[in-house]
């Protein structure tokens, strides 16, 4: 450790910092063995002594009203420092006021961006909903007005014996409907399900609801010689027909 | 200087009292106009270096960290670095202006001393111009020690050597009382 001391004291750059030529390292070399280090201490008090002796040995006089002109000039700063402080504070709360409202105003934007994306895709949902139904209306005005088209009064049998439905077929338009006007009463635990033979594969077409389907044409996937039916199933549906509990089928 | 008024200059400072800027001028102006003088070698130039000095001075005071130097080393460094800049950008002036030799700028030596400090320099005795010659080519024209090793012709190590030994040992070289009588009696 002495030996760094020593080497230390030996280069130059406490003479240096003492001057105040030092680089950013040396200048925090120096702080640090200051710091450390007694003997650098001293040799730096030292040194600080003998720069004034060295310095006080150029003294001369001043020349007279030097002192007034730099007194006045140093209450001149003094003033100018403080109107800047005001300058300082006021701009400061501009900038905070400013800051403040950039982000009342950010956030506004961005809630009303929200919104903007809301109502957009409620639009779009609306717009494709409303563009189904209508394809949809246009296909059952075409079935219902085509004279190719035929009707079907299916009747069911055992449990669906009070099931009343009317099927629609287009066998040129390849189009298909059914009515289900009337859905008897069922267990509980019990439901019609609708189910389409397409391409020897049974489809489900879903569980018919009691009321509010009355006045609604279901589309069912057309295909030649195809064969509907309608069953009954546990409450819920299920996810292949039981054949046994066939009460109704359409041939078409 | 006492500690005592060091200490109130300091605390005068911190507390951005413009009394503290008479106290400095008072107890510390001669030294630093000679400091400033010494630089530019021009009495106008010296005053306003000083001048500037002291505005720094005042700007700087919260700057000021009594733990890392004396109050007069903190003033001489202030003083030194406007003297210096002071000169170059004279310099450079009159290097666009007028193209003045630059040689005239760091012209050191014997040749190069005011009158007033050939007296001093006729009491001191050979040993001690040497040293002074170093210390003034690097406190005063604000050479490095390169540049002037260069000027003076003298080795780097030398160079080196010198401002250690006239630095530490002079005190022991001049003598505080010495110094002092030199001073009262030499000084303009």
């Amino acid at each position: 450790m002495k030996e760094k001391v020593k080497a230390f004291l030996d280069s130059d750059i406490l003479e240096k910092y003492l001057l105040g030529d030092t680089s950013k390292e040396e200048t925090l070399k120096a702080e640090r063995y200051i710091t450390m280090y007694p003997e650098v201490r001293e040799t730096y008090h030292e040194l600080q002594d003998n720069l004034e002796t060295f310095a006080k040995m150029y003294a001369r006089k001043t020349p007279e009203g030097l002192k007034e002109i730099i007194v006045t000039s140093a209450k001149k700063e003094k003033m100018v420092r403080r109107s800047f402080y005001k300058y300082a504070v006021a701009a400061s709360i501009a900038i905070m006021l400013f800051a403040g409202s950039s982000v009342f105003f950010w956030n506004q934007n961005k809630s009303l961006q929200e919104e903007n994306t809301l109502v957009t895709n409620k639009i779009k949902y609306l717009e494709d909903n409303m563009k189904n139904q209508l394809e949809d209306m246009r296909n059952q005005f075409i079935v219902l007005n085509n004279p190719d088209t035929k009707k079907y009064a299916v009747n069911g049998k055992r449990e669906g014996k009070e099931l009343k439905a009317i099927a629609y077929i287009n066998p040129v338009k390849k189009l298909s409907y059914i009515n289900v006007s009337n859905v008897p009463n069922l267990p509980e635990n019990k439901c019609f399900q609708m189910w389409a033979e397409v391409n020897g594969e049974l489809v489900n077409l879903g569980v018919i609801k009691q009321f509010d389907e009355k006045d609604k044409l279901l589309a069912l996937p057309y295909a030649d010689k195809a064969v509907s039916y309608i069953t009954v199933e546990p409450e819920g549906g299920n996810t292949s027909p039981s054949v046994d509990n066939i009460v109704a089928n359409i041939n078409y | 200087m006492s500690t005592l008024i060091e200490r109130h200059i300091v605390s005068l400072l911190a507390e951005r009292d413009d009394k503290a800027i008479s106290l400095l001028y008072e107890n510390y102006g001669d030294t630093l106009y000679g400091v400033a003088y010494k630089v530019v070698k021009d009495e106008e130039l010296a005053q306003d270096v000083l001048q500037e000095s002291f505005i720094k001075i005042w700007k700087k005071a919260d700057s000021y960290d009594a733990s890392k130097a004396k109050l007069f080393t903190w003033l001489f460094r202030i003083t030194r670095n406007t003297a210096i800049d002071k000169l170059r950008s004279v310099n450079n002036k009159a290097d666009k202006e007028v193209q003045i030799d630059v040689s005239d700028v760091y012209n050191l030596g014997v040749s190069g001393m005011s009158p007033e400090h050939l007296d001093i320099q006729d009491n001191l005795k050979k040993i001690e111009e040497k040293y002074r010659i170093v210390l003034e080519a690097l406190f005063f024209e604000g050479m490095t020690q390169q540049e002037a090793s260069e000027e003076l012709d003298i080795p780097l190590g030398t160079i080196k050597s010198r401002l250690k030994i006239g630095l530490r040992e002079l005190g022991k070289i001049y003598g505080t009382a010495l110094t002092l009588l030199l001073l009262l009696n030499f000084m303009p």
